[in-house]
């Protein structure tokens, strides 16, 4: 779960290297796709890194807080660019250039799948020359093994769009039983076909998740597979040392001739795990040694922005995403007093955008937020149903609670916050801006597991919570319906506002069987405003990443989507 | 805490009502203990006169101040952010005013100091006393518990408490409860000690010869032999005490923000220290004084109380 949202920069790591549900995901994410997707982003605050060509050799250092990376695609939810790209490929992947939309683009596959008419029938060729690191060629039955193998109970915590999406996976339980999955056929060794219960526009974007990524069923312990997967990439894992450090090597049954989106530059990449997120930044800053071959795979902290805007040489490597996940403060709508459509309303002008923005790094942390989705995506609509200042407009909130009949004084708020530095300044900066309209709210801190839990388990017993939204892939869907459909309420669904509005269920389903982008656009738009006007959540700013590299690494950018470096492009200079 | 190392000898027959005057007159000669009571009672002072005192620049800790921040969040000008409106310049990221945070911090710092200390001393006193006077069985038992305090990982213990316990209870009286309650066990010790050779004393023996009750003879004739090893070491324990609440706010289980807290206050500057380093000094200047002021006055309160050990440090 730390994957799962992007709170804290702590749970924002481990996402980027272990990527988190789906769901929640991870954090922050989805820059703008497209051109105006960065409407919101000043361009003053930061680059998104540039691109030269990649020089082979060298070993590059990637500082990361997680203190494990899981290799098993079953259990992973590792965006598509980042550390199990190095290492797994999938059917499709992501193409990410700095400044252009994101794009599916074939991977294994020789394109991003053939359609049929009705829409729920997808099938892919595979390519020729691949082959495993131990020189077994890739076939179609190793992909819908390491699919199969995701329904398995004890394989958990990977990404689960595709578990409801294709036939019979509602009561499937893997392949360990000795059962196969019908809707996922392989006709022969290149050819595979997926059969799904409804027609879905995005399933290309869902064959990049790491559950499509082949795994050998002779090769496959699913007690060892988590450290020692069978690369398909070009590295493989060398060694491990736990807790310690992750090294790769060159896979050289790789053949770049089968791979558009990785350069594979560096000889050797190292993982060192378990770093704390200022002492990296403080190395990155100082550049010296062989941290001049490492980047941070962890959010700057806004300390250590505000200490890059007055070093030069720390300026030009520091890399900042545009506007990507949203971070929102969710109501749960199922509590007493915030049950008052008013009161919610109220919330919406209490709030102190301003201040959260200045306790998320000021400029460089995020834009103002008034929308569900994010900058850049087909369909946005910008709009604002609760025209206020940015720091709030306390008069209307007062205005707004005394016509809702609720005292706020009744009783108090309990703001669950996750108990780092980053999340706590964040969290006060909600408490201070409600108190302002007399709401009365505590801050419980709680550890970031155990915060999880609270939200996501159980029967909802706190009043709000500050959170991020990084969608797993870039489409409205995945901004609006984790968080608003009500099927997504509790057993670790992120749902936290407890939001149940069966016209909105009704337009994410409507929108989610669209094939056409253009019609489904428009009518996540309409759910957006709709979520809106109910007010289970405040949109807050749209989170800017940043991050730092050292002085030799080269080709370390952040695209549009997601708001993560790229991994699979980053390399060393001579 | 293991405090029980070198202090206090029995002060067997002192008298507390004849002692007082000489005891002043011997504090009043250590220019160092003088300097710490001074500190203690200035920071006691601002603690209860905190509200006002905040008043004077027209701040409170919780008011949040944007203006005087830079657009990175860090505060702007010169110290942090030192100036007419704030003396000790502003907190990074909300731009709260620090002296406020500071004054209002010695208030949480005061109060689990004094109050864990207390609720430690009383414990300790008693477990102590018991043990010491009764022997036998009630001794054994009494000291093996003592034994696996003192070898309690209570800091892990205290974090986990601090997570575990509703937000619903009051959170100082939360850190008095667990600083208190895992600080008894020295104290307990050396009183269990002193009982020991307090209750083979004649005057001991001859009130249990006529007849005199327990409590008579633990509350009447071997307590008030045993003040003064426990004001000492109550002053030498408040220090420590007031640490272990810095240390706990420090790793984020102490007071929950915006509650002010100098080792929160601490914690969150460490990471501030190169941009704006006053951020760090303020509250940690206060912290160090405090220590250091209990510290200096608790050695000078031993000294003045048990005369044997007076040569040792002149």
């Amino acid at each position: 779960m730390n994957a799962q949202r992007s709170r804290s920069p702590r749970s924002l790591r481990q996402t980027a290297l272990k990527t988190a549900a789906a769901a929640a995901v991870v954090a922050i994410a989805l820059t703008g796709c497209n051109a105006n997707g960065d409407k919101n982003a000043d361009s003053s605050t930061g680059t998104q890194g540039s691109t030269t060509d990649t020089v082979a050799g060298g070993t590059l250092t990637i500082l990361t807080s997680a203190t494990e990376v899981n290799w098993d695609p079953a259990e992973s939810q590792n965006l598509a660019i980042t550390t199990l790209g190095l290492v797994e490929r999938r059917l499709t992947t992501w193409g990410v250039e700095p400044g252009k939309p994101g794009v599916v683009v074939p991977d294994l596959a020789t394109d991003t799948g053939t359609v049929s008419e009705d829409g729920t029938t997808w099938t892919y060729t595979l390519k020729d020359g691949l082959f495993f690191e131990d020189g077994t060629p890739i076939t179609s039955a190793d992909i819908k093994y390491g699919i199969e193998r995701s329904f398995a109970p004890e394989l958990s915590g990977g990404l689960s769009y595709h578990k409801s999406l294709l036939e019979g996976g509602d009561t499937y339980t893997g392949p360990f039983a000795g059962a196969e999955l019908p809707s996922i056929e392989t006709p022969d060794d290149k050819t595979i076909v997926f059969h799904l219960t409804s027609a879905y526009g995005d399933w290309p974007w869902i064959v990049s998740q790491p559950a499509f990524a082949p795994v050998p069923e002779a090769k496959d312990d699913v007690a060892t597979y988590s450290q020692q997967p069978v690369a398909s990439g070009p590295y493989r894992v060398a060694e491990t040392k736990s807790g310690v450090s992750i090294t790769l090597e060159r896979n050289d049954k790789w053949d770049k001739a089968t791979d558009d989106v990785r350069t594979a530059g560096p000889d050797q990449i190292v993982f060192s795990l378990g770093q704390d997120a200022t002492v990296t930044a403080q190395r990155l800053i100082a550049d010296s040694g062989a941290d001049k071959n490492a980047f941070g795979a962890t959010f700057v902290p806004p300390a250590q922005l505000a200490q890059v805007a007055n070093n030069a040489s720390a300026k030009e490597r520091l890399v900042t995403s545009d506007a990507g996940a949203l971070a929102y403060l969710a109501i749960n709508t199922e509590r007493d007093g915030l049950d008052n459509v008013k009161v919610r309303q109220a919330i919406q002008y209490a709030t102190d955008k301003q201040a959260f923005q200045v306790a998320s790094g000021g400029e460089t942390g995020g834009a103002l937020a008034t929308t569900l989705i994010t900058p850049g995506i087909q369909g946005r609509v910008d709009f604002n149903l609760y025209e206020a200042p940015a720091g709030g407009d306390v008069d209307k909130a007062k205005a707004l609670l005394a016509e809702s009949g609720w005292d706020p004084a009744s009783r108090e708020l309990i703001l669950v916050s996750e108990d780092d530095s980053v999340s706590l300044s964040k969290a006060q900066a909600i408490e201070q801006g409600l108190e302002r309209a007399g709401f009365k709210v505590t801050i419980k801190p709680e550890a970031q597991l155990a915060a999880t839990q609270t939200l996501t388990q159980g029967d909802g017993d706190y009043d709000l919570n500050v959170s991020a939204w990084q969608p797993d892939f870039p489409s409205a869907n995945g901004n609006i319906q984790p968080l608003f459909d009500s099927s997504q309420i509790g057993n670790g669904g992120w749902n936290i506002a407890r939001f149940s509005d069966p016209a909105v269920d009704a337009l994410i389903a409507q929108a989610t069987a669209e094939i056409d982008p253009v019609k489904a656009g428009a009518i996540w738009a309409q759910a957006d405003e709709a979520i809106m006007a109910a007010s289970p959540v405040v949109p807050l700013v749209f989170t800017r990443n940043s991050f730092l590299h050292g002085s030799n690494v080269e080709n370390f950018y952040i695209p549009s989507f997601p708001a993560y470096p790229n991994y699979l492009k980053a390399s060393l200079a001579k | 805490m293991s405090l029980d190392h070198d202090i206090v000898g029995p002060v067997a027959s002192m008298k507390t009502s004849r002692s007082s005057s000489t005891l002043l007159s011997r504090l009043r000669r250590d220019r160092l203990a003088i300097a710490g009571l001074v500190t203690i009672v200035v920071f006691v002072l601002v603690a209860i006169f905190a509200p006002f005192l905040s008043s004077l620049s027209g701040n409170d800790p919780y008011t949040y101040h944007l203006d005087a921040l830079d657009s990175s969040g860090a505060p702007a000008g010169w110290g942090g952010g030192i100036s007419a409106a704030h003396w000790f310049g502003v907190e990074p990221l909300t731009g709260r005013d620090l002296f406020s945070i500071v004054v209002y911090g010695s208030r949480t710092s005061l109060v689990v100091g004094l109050g864990a200390t207390f609720l430690a001393m009383l414990l300790g006193t008693v477990v102590g006393l018991v043990a010491g006077y009764f022997g036998g069985w009630v001794d054994t038992v009494a000291s093996r518990i003592i034994d696996v305090m003192f070898g309690f990982p209570s800091l892990i213990f205290m974090i986990a408490l601090g997570a575990i316990v509703p937000v619903s209870f009051p959170r100082l009286v939360l850190l008095v409860v667990i600083i208190g309650f895992f600080g008894w066990a020295s104290i307990a010790r050396v009183v269990r000690g002193q009982t020991l050779a307090l209750r083979k004393q004649g005057y001991v023996r001859a009130s249990t010869a006529l007849g005199a009750s327990h409590g008579h003879i633990l509350f009447r004739q071997i307590l008030p032999n045993l003040s003064a090893t426990i004001v000492v070491f109550s002053t030498i324990t408040i220090p420590a005490t007031i640490g272990s609440e810095a240390a706990l706010s420090f790793l984020g289980v102490g007071v929950a923000p915006p509650t002010p807290s100098w080792g929160r206050s601490i914690g969150d500057a460490v990471t501030w220290f190169s941009v704006t380093p006053m951020y760090l000094v303020f509250p940690g200047v206060a912290l160090f004084l405090i220590t250091l002021a209990f510290n200096v006055f608790g050695d000078g309160l031993r000294d003045a109380l048990d005369p044997r050990s007076r040569g040792v440090r002149s």
